[in-house]
């Protein structure tokens, strides 16, 4: 049986299928974080601590820089909604129910800002977090090894759906990322609200023209 | 994407939480966070003996969230375990392995701490020992360690194979935090032993011992290849080792038929249902092999 250069092969199929989605997310005075491309249109998902109080740059797989704009945030969900101009991006599709525990999960991002990292481990608990409104918030914990950088970035399944968007490191072992439920009402109340979402943007310095 | 390897491996990972979790339990028996334990019987658990610091108002909570009190049956510092004894039955039984936990395996450790759920982490099987002196007093024979995370509650639960079922229990109270496994095998003994009689007995010679090589004659004269015994150099006065006949100066080289080559596996033979009774101590007195009876003390 060529169990193991089918696993292998397997394995980098699924690395060269989700890496498209996963971009650079750079604020202008902390360090970078990971971001998600949410749709083909140019719609990227981030967490709202990788932010800043500026419009961040982000940065495509090819390379391609771009100045975002802050389309809607969220500390309560520490989620953030940008846009930038591009078209016929590569996005990731939400997983479908929530992830069962036990079953693989991958992160990709940029742990203390190393380009383009893949790191494994399981879903360890289904859980929920309670947020700084006091609201409870489901989340995903797991064994994946995250690190500062990873935070925005996305939490996929074994098919390569998104379960959660990687955001706390507890402990050192114990990560969290917010359910992708989370993760779909955030992004369809920013879109359905979009005059909060202007009203958001507006809050947001722009840059020095 | 289609099916393949990674997504029927993912599957089967879930697969065993789901079904080995539908035997974990969260035992609630110490004032801080609680632990986890192994539906063992129908109405019978087995925890970590550490994590249970109280014998009264015990509470388990089983994997469909219906709340039990529970009682202890039996426990054994010395081994770290417990046997809980529900007032209903619980549901699904653990299913213990067959095959015995082999180096580099997959293993899930699986632990309740919380009510909100089932919590895994997935490690390899890193290391198979023992005989070990466990930091409680006691001796395991085998122990297993793993590289999975071992998150704070998950000692009384148990290490997983990739087919859902029990390779052993997780433990962070035999090795000074450390986390090991004691394997099924032994830690279901164990719990038959604790529930029959409430505790393990741990025997008594009274001799003091030290382990020295056997000659070449002697061990042909004994008729098996044992490389070092226990060289008797001193025995309690009206000890079970006096009353049966031991002296100083022999060798101890085997107690019930199984042979002894170090203190630890003195230690280890003497534990369990040879207890209280007459056992054959095979000696080697004068360079010949002897055999007496004694009558194994309990300390």
């Amino acid at each position: 049986m060529n169990f193991n250069g089918t696993f292998t092969q397997v394995i980098d199929e699924f690395v060269q299928r989700v890496m498209p989605s996963l971009v650079v997310v750079r604020g202008h005075r902390f360090g970078a974080g990971s971001g998600i491309v949410w749709d083909a249109a140019g719609l990227i998902l981030t967490n709202n601590h990788v932010v800043g109080r500026r419009n961040p740059v982000v940065i495509l797989q090819d390379n391609r820089e771009y100045e975002s704009r802050l389309l809607a945030r969220d500390p309560n969900v520490d989620l953030a909604l940008l846009s930038i101009d591009a078209t016929n991006l590569t996005p990731l599709v939400p997983a479908p129910a929530s992830p069962r525990v036990g079953e693989m999960v991958f992160a990709f991002g940029h742990p203390w800002g190393q380009r383009n990292t893949v790191t494994r481990g399981i879903v360890s608990a289904l859980v929920t977090a309670q947020n700084r409104g006091g609201e409870k918030l489901p989340v995903v914990r797991s064994d994946v090894p995250l690190a500062p950088g990873n935070s925005g970035g996305p939490l996929v399944n074994a098919k390569g759906e998104v379960v959660g968007i990687n955001a706390m490191i507890i402990g050192g072992d114990q990560s969290v990322s917010i359910a992708s439920s989370v993760a779909i009402d955030f992004v369809r109340k920013a879109i359905r609200n979009g005059t909060a979402a202007r009203k958001n943007e507006a809050r947001v310095p722009s840059d020095v023209i | 994407m289609s099916q393949n390897v990674l997504v029927e491996l993912s599957d089967a990972l879930a697969d065993a939480a789901e079904k080995a979790g539908k035997a974990t339990v969260l035992v609630n028996a110490r004032r801080r966070m609680p632990a986890s334990g192994i539906v063992y019987a129908p109405d019978l658990i087995l925890t970590a003996d550490h994590v249970v610091e109280r014998e009264e108002g015990i509470k388990v909570i089983l994997a469909d969230g219906a709340e039990v009190s529970a009682q202890v049956a039996g426990r054994d510092a010395g081994s770290d375990l417990a046997v809980l004894k529900l007032e209903r039955a619980a549901g699904a039984i653990a299913e213990v392995t067959k095959s015995p936990a082999r180096l580099g395996q997959i293993a899930l450790a699986l632990g309740r701490p919380s009510a909100e759920g089932i919590e895994a982490s997935l490690g390899t099987v890193s290391a198979i020992g023992g005989p070990i002196r466990t930091g409680r007093g006691g001796m395991l024979e085998r122990y297993l360690r793993t590289d999975s995370i071992s998150y704070p509650g998950f000692s009384g639960g148990p290490l997983v194979a990739a087919d859902g079922t029990v390779l052993g229990l997780n433990t962070s109270g035999l090795a000074n935090g450390a986390v090991v496994t004691v394997p099924a095998d032994i830690a279901w003994q164990l719990a038959d032993t604790l529930v029959q009689h409430g505790r393990i007995k741990h025997g008594y010679l009274g001799i003091r011992s030290q382990t020295v090589d056997i000659p070449e004659a002697s061990q042909k004269a004994l008729k098996r290849e044992q490389a070092t015994g226990l060289l008797i150099v001193g025995v309690e006065n009206g000890s079970p080792a006096d009353k049966g006949g031991l002296i100083v100066g022999d060798i101890l080289v085997g107690v019930a038929g199984e042979p002894v080559l170090h203190h630890d596996e003195l230690f280890t033979r003497l534990n369990g249902e040879v207890v209280g009774k007459s056992a054959p101590i095979d000696l080697i007195r004068g360079g010949q092999p002897q055999t007496l009876s004694v009558v194994i003390g309990e300390k």
